[in-house]
């Protein structure tokens, strides 16, 4: 490899790094806080990347060889946050039937059969985004400031995409700290008692689900800047379950944990294997990848649903109560497990441990 | 003093039926309950208790029937609209926050902390700042008062049965309620918990709050009730003091089979 092409390589890999950290953000505020298994989240992604593609390659002629509707040129910023509102818009549009009060099986059923209708609805209907070809020749932007076919493009628009990473991540740490994000937690782990003590359940989750949705807009819109393309591939149902995985592993309800998650799964599960000698015939380390990523979701749903790295625990200080007495000095505290100020000292020191 | 029967009652449940499809839970129950007096429900296993309290507090749509909390007609309230009128509960499986800590179980609860308004979450944040504080300091008195403190760091999940119990009435002390429903609250309480429970459910009603109680254990019922209330059925075959209900008839046959 030369280095132009690892270079070319390595800003690749920072993009969609941090596009998959995006991703993950706007689903662990969904699943991770607000407990909905939002199966379809890919969905919203290709929502904002459709509509920052067809925003910017302007109206269909002749010569465009491809076919989509609403063709039109409007600025890079004003893409952007279209392809924000048409995640925000069509989750509004899935939450209304979506987030009402069921099962939670039975939710994740529907999300993720909803991934699949409107994949193959966009795969059979060519005149929407030109079908599995998908569109092509989106414009790089803010080509006037840096040369779009350099690196450094690539590295500049890697610098924006992290730089967009750390306004939301403020944002997302900013809204679950509230008490917004603890009423979210809350019914997650017990709906009925929530509604009890006056949080409106459903209006909840349907503000979280539109909030995940802009967020998985703006990862499609930042993408499709990127990769110049985008099609019916690239939002397959099993792209859901990675990022799934990444917040699993890396942390439910833990937004610094996701990224962790979404280095393991997304860059050294995924990204990788593409660069390791292949073996067997074409695709099978395409497809022994999502083997894998389908065998640690499956673990990782049955052994930690709550995740692997446990959820940063609120203590009372932060609400300026009085600390607790320290812990008493190790050789008493084990003398005396009955005394409750040194069993409280021991979980805090395992960090939950004991959890179910 | 003044006895809590003569007082107006704060819930009226007006012949009340609840359904399960063809079977009726509850079938034409007319209770009241006045502020400051605790009304014990008992009844054999399937006898509709807690299908009954789950319709006061609106987790379940009453067939047909009318409840009145404070003279307002509540019937068709979803149950987070009747919490923020002064209704709050215990489940029969406590219901506790299992990933909220103690503290958080108890802020969560605490009046405008049911995060419904986004804007006060985030732009709002002051007002939002100022409840907060007001919360965390009712939690802190709660903690205190029911010897929680060094367990207030510790997530929900890790309590014991009888601690998430307590955890369950103080989240609901944090609403200053009006009306307490409490399903079988000493089912699986260590004893000297249930002694500490029993205290504090007679402690809440002298402060003025109505409390409806399902309980198994008879001597919970005759320590801490006002008045009886005895279910079989669906339907209410005694009522009276505890001593008034014991004698009847009705209930011998029901209790005997
Ligand atoms: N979710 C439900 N679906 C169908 N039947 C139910 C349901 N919950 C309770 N029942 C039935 O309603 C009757 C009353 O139940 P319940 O209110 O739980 O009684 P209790 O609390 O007095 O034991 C029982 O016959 C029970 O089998
Ligand atoms: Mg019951």
């Amino acid at each position: 490899m030369s280095f132009s092409s690892l270079d070319f390589y390595l800003a690749t890999v920072v993009v969609i790094f941090g596009v998959d950290v995006l991703s993950a953000w706007g689903l662990n505020l969904q699943y991770g806080y607000a407990g909905i298994p939002n199966f379809s989240f890919i969905v919203f992604q290709a929502a904002g990347a459709y509509t920052a593609a067809i925003l910017t390659l302007g109206p269909m002629t002749a010569t465009s060889g491809q076919t989509y509707v609403a063709g039109t040129h409007v600025p890079f910023p004003v893409a952007l946050l279209a392809a924000v509102a048409a995640g925000a818009a069509l989750s509004a549009v899935i939450g209304v039937f979506a987030m009402k009060r069921m099962r939670a099986d039975y939710q994740a059923a529907i999300l993720l059969i909803l991934a699949l209708i409107l994949n193959q609805f966009i795969v059979t209907d060519t005149s929407l985004f030109n079908g599995t070809s998908g569109l092509a020749n989106v414009s790089r932007p803010l080509g006037s400031l840096v040369n779009p076919s350099t690196t450094g493009w690539q590295w500049a628009y890697a610098a924006l995409v992290w730089a967009i990473c750390a306004v939301v991540l403020f944002a997302v740490q900013r809204l679950s700290r509230s008490s917004w994000g603890r009423a979210l937690r809350a019914q997650r782990d017990h709906d009925a008692a929530a509604a009890a003590l006056g949080c409106n359940v459903v209006a909840l989750k349907m503000q979280v689900f539109v909030i995940g949705g802009a967020i998985a807009g703006l990862s499609g819109g930042l993408l499709v800047f990127y990769l110049q393309a985008f099609n019916t591939a690239s939002w397959g149902y099993e792209e859901t379950l990675a990022i799934f995985v990444s917040i699993l592993i890396g942390g439910v309800a833990n937004n610094w944990g996701v990224i962790l998650g979404t280095f393991l799964v997304q860059i050294v599960f995924v990204e990788v294997p593409n660069l390791l000698p292949q073996f067997g015939y074409i695709g099978l380390v395409d497809a022994l990848e999502w083997v894998v990523i389908g065998l640690l979701w499956m673990a990782a749903i049955a052994l930690r649903p709550q995740g692997v790295i446990p959820e940063r625990r609120v203590r009372a200080e932060r609400f300026g109560l009085p600390a607790l007495r320290r812990a008493l000095p190790a050789a008493t505290a084990a003398a005396a497990p009955g005394q409750q100020g040194a069993h409280e000292e021991r979980l805090g020191a395992t960090g939950g441990a004991s959890r179910r | 003093m003044l006895a809590p029967g003569d007082l107006r009652p704060l819930v009226e449940v007006c012949d009340l039926v609840v359904s399960y499809g063809a079977v009726r839970a509850v079938d034409g129950v007319t209770i009241s309950v006045a502020p400051g007096e605790v009304l014990g429900i008992v009844g054999p296993n399937g006898a509709g208790k807690s299908s009954l309290l789950a319709a006061v507090g609106g987790q379940l749509r009453p067939t047909s029937g009318q409840i009145r909390l404070d003279g307002v007609d509540v019937t068709k309230l979803p149950p987070h609209r009747r919490a923020r009128r002064g209704v709050v509960r215990t489940f029969q499986d406590t219901s506790e926050f299992g990933r909220l800590t103690v503290f958080e179980n108890l802020l969560v609860a605490g009046l405008g902390m049911h995060g419904a308004s986004l804007y006060a979450a985030t732009v709002g944040a002051r007002a939002q700042a100022r409840r907060t504080a007001t919360a965390a300091e009712r939690a802190a008195e709660l903690l205190a008062r029911f010897e929680l403190e060094p367990m207030r760091d510790t997530y929900a999940m890790e309590l014991s049965g009888g601690q998430r119990r307590l955890v369950e009435v103080m989240r609901g002390l944090m609403r200053e309620p009006k009306l307490m429903l409490l399903d079988e609250p000493t089912v699986g309480v260590a004893p000297h918990l249930s002694e500490q429970l029993r205290r504090e459910y007679r402690r809440i009603a002298a402060s003025g709050v109505a409390v409806l109680m399902i309980e198994h254990v008879l001597e919970v019922v005759e320590e801490v009730s006002d008045r009886v209330v005895v279910m079989d059925n669906g339907s209410v075959i005694a009522e009276g003091t505890y001593d008034q209900v014991m004698q009847s008839q009705a209930v011998r046959e029901a209790y005997l089979g």
